[in-house]
């Protein structure tokens, strides 16, 4: 298995997250130093072995009444937000218009 | 006033020998006075402090019943929401973060009286084993200021062991309050996986996250845990268990009971850190354990699920830092997709990126079954492990880091810190409650702790081994020499 910038350029891409050069080379040499590390988990036989989703059984499907609770008033809400107008978030266009 | 534990503080307090104005107004003159050295706090909640204090000292004028941790101050790790106070998570990303909630461990340390003094600095958004992660400042070791205090909970536990506060929470995914109490030199507790709500925590990785507290003895622990440890409806991961008594319990004689030791996973153990161990648990012999050997093999591959694991989920948690709604938006940024872009490349550090770069990697399709699907058997091996384990023991016992604290700067490569983690991460795995407790020093004057696991659900039984360990040797009272002192004799 190979990891190279390729890889970190197509990952990047992935979760939006945009890098430099710079940042791409130590990235790459990181994260293939950190994934040789990990092939040590060949070692282990699992065949059959189930994969473990929760620590505790009594976790799976936990379900709260469908009842209306504390509510964020959207004015307190929107102090964090980057940029807002009429009461919602504003963002940058998402459909773009072209003149025909 | 600040060599008061927290129990002796509310005992003054609720005798009206101090007032609760005069306890916040002594912590933020020493927290002023000293920070500088360390910095422990992002940042010193004084005006809200002093106004609790004064509601408090009112409170009792009027006679009415005090909450069970009142007039005792306590510091937050800042990844924990304070509602309408910052909650950076150390991270540029969340810079002017405002929390719109409280969560519900500030709700309960809020309904018993606490004082919240302020929020403590970490690794950005918990990732890393040294407090240098952090984007605003590093965080420096009380017992040596040229050391590392830990990570990442590093601010949190630094406090307490400068004495700014007798109990600081942190919060612990594969370490990060068990490792700074060692470093540290005070007690660190991370509670079975779901006992404390997680509710108002910034998730990092989901499965693994617990918050817990930072005490200079187990009494201490043992109150904030009955404060803390109770159900929450608003985490579905949260225990419906009624709270143990965990004052009680501490109390209990060990006499007779069964510690088992992988020795050897122990090893590679360096001679200091080897030595103090053996130390140890010579000390639990004296106290009437029997000590037996158990085989914990499989924690050698602790390090590799957990970075599989924890990135994974982080990759997914961290999804929401989009620039968007709240956090970070990039000036550059002209179109939507340069708004995820740029804010995200500006608002984390190198560790965030490359941890989320890792987590979407062994979850994407070609590599999910040879990364996440098999890190997440051989954690079911792991559980299984540690089951056949406490068939033989009622607690296991090894040291809480291969080595004491280093100095900042020293560890450069990624992995190298990753391996610090080594006898911290499985408990997180398993969701086992594990402490790590003062157990002396090394010849350099820097604290070794001790870590102590037990089944899950057996938070109790943890901090009763702790207990006994403390009473018998008293390391849990050692305080740093440079902040065993009153401000104004500096």
């Amino acid at each position: 298995m190979e990891f190279d910038e390729k890889e970190v350029d197509k990952l990047a891409k992935l979760c939006r997250i945009e890098c430099t050069e710079e940042e791409k080379k130590a990235l790459c040499h990181h994260i293939a130093g950190i994934l040789k590390y990990m092939q040590q988990l060949n070692e282990v036989e699992t065949q059959g072995v189930k994969p473990c989703l929760r620590v505790q059984e009594t976790h799976a499907n936990v379900l709260r009444d469908d009842e209306v609770g504390d509510l964020l008033p959207r004015e307190k809400f929107l102090e964090n937000a980057p940029a807002h107008v009429g009461g919602m978030i504003r963002v940058p266009p998402v459909i773009k218009f072209t003149n025909p | 006033m600040y060599r008061f534990s927290a129990h002796a503080l509310r005992d003054l307090f609720c005798k009206e020998e101090v007032s609760a104005e005069t306890i916040a107004q002594s912590t933020l003159k020493r927290i002023a006075h000293y920070d500088h050295q360390i910095g422990s706090f992002l940042s010193v909640l004084s005006e809200r402090v002093m106004e609790k204090a004064s509601r408090l000292d009112q409170k009792r004028k009027e006679g009415k019943p005090l909450g069970r941790l009142a007039g005792v101050p306590i510091a937050i790790k800042d990844n924990i929401n304070i509602d309408g106070q910052l909650t950076t998570c150390a991270s540029k990303f969340l810079q002017n973060y405002r929390a719109v909630f409280d969560a519900t461990v500030i709700k309960l340390l809020e309904e018993e009286d606490a004082l919240l003094i302020g929020k403590t600095n970490l690794d950005e958004f918990a990732m890393g084993s040294s407090t240098e992660n952090s984007a605003y400042h590093l965080t420096k070791n009380p017992w040596n200021v040229k050391c590392s205090p830990g990570g990442s909970s590093g601010g949190s536990a630094a406090a307490v062991a400068a004495r700014f506060c007798p109990i600081a929470l942190g919060s612990d995914t594969g370490g990060s309050i068990r490792q700074p109490a060692a470093f540290c030199g005070v007690n660190g507790f991370k509670p079975t996986y779901g006992r404390v709500s997680r509710y108002g925590l910034v998730a990092f990785a989901s499965s693994l996250d617990q918050i817990g507290p930072f005490t200079t003895n187990m009494t201490d622990a043992a109150m904030v845990m009955e404060v803390l440890g109770r159900h929450c409806s608003h985490d579905s991961t949260s225990l419906a268990v009624k709270p143990e008594e965990y004052l009680k319990k501490i109390e209990e004689d060990i006499r007779g009971s069964v510690i088992g030791v992988p020795w050897s996973f122990l090893d590679q153990l360096q001679d200091g850190a080897k030595e103090n161990f053996h130390q140890a648990i010579e000390a639990y012999k004296t106290l009437g354990a029997t000590i037996v050997d158990i085989d914990l093999s499989l924690l050698k591959h602790s390090i590799a699920v957990y970075y599989i694991l924890s990135t994974a989920e982080a990759s997914t948690n961290l999804a929401r830092f989009d620039g968007v709604r709240y956090g970070k938006r990039s000036q550059r940024a002209a179109t939507l997709e340069e708004v995820y872009d740029f804010s995200k490349q500006e608002g984390f550090g190198p560790e965030v990126k490359k941890r989320i770069l890792l987590g979407t990697y062994v979850l994407s399709s070609g590599y999910q079954d040879a990364f996440y699907r098999k890190a997440q058997k051989v954690r079911t091996l792991m559980i299984q492990q540690f089951k056949a384990a406490f068939e033989k023991c009622q607690i296991i016992a090894m040291p809480t880091s291969p080595m004491t604290s280093f100095p900042v700067g020293a560890i450069q490569d990624p992995l190298q810190m990753y391996l610090q983690d080594i006898f911290t991460i499985a408990a997180n795995l398993a969701g086992l409650p594990a402490i790590s407790t003062p157990c002396g020093f090394s010849s350099d004057g820097l604290p070794f702790g001790l870590q102590l696991l037990a089944p899950i659900m057996h938070d109790a039984k943890v901090m009763q081994f702790a207990h006994a360990f403390e009473k018998a040797t008293g390391y849990s009272h050692k305080i740093p020499p440079l902040f065993d002192k009153m401000e104004h004799s500096s």
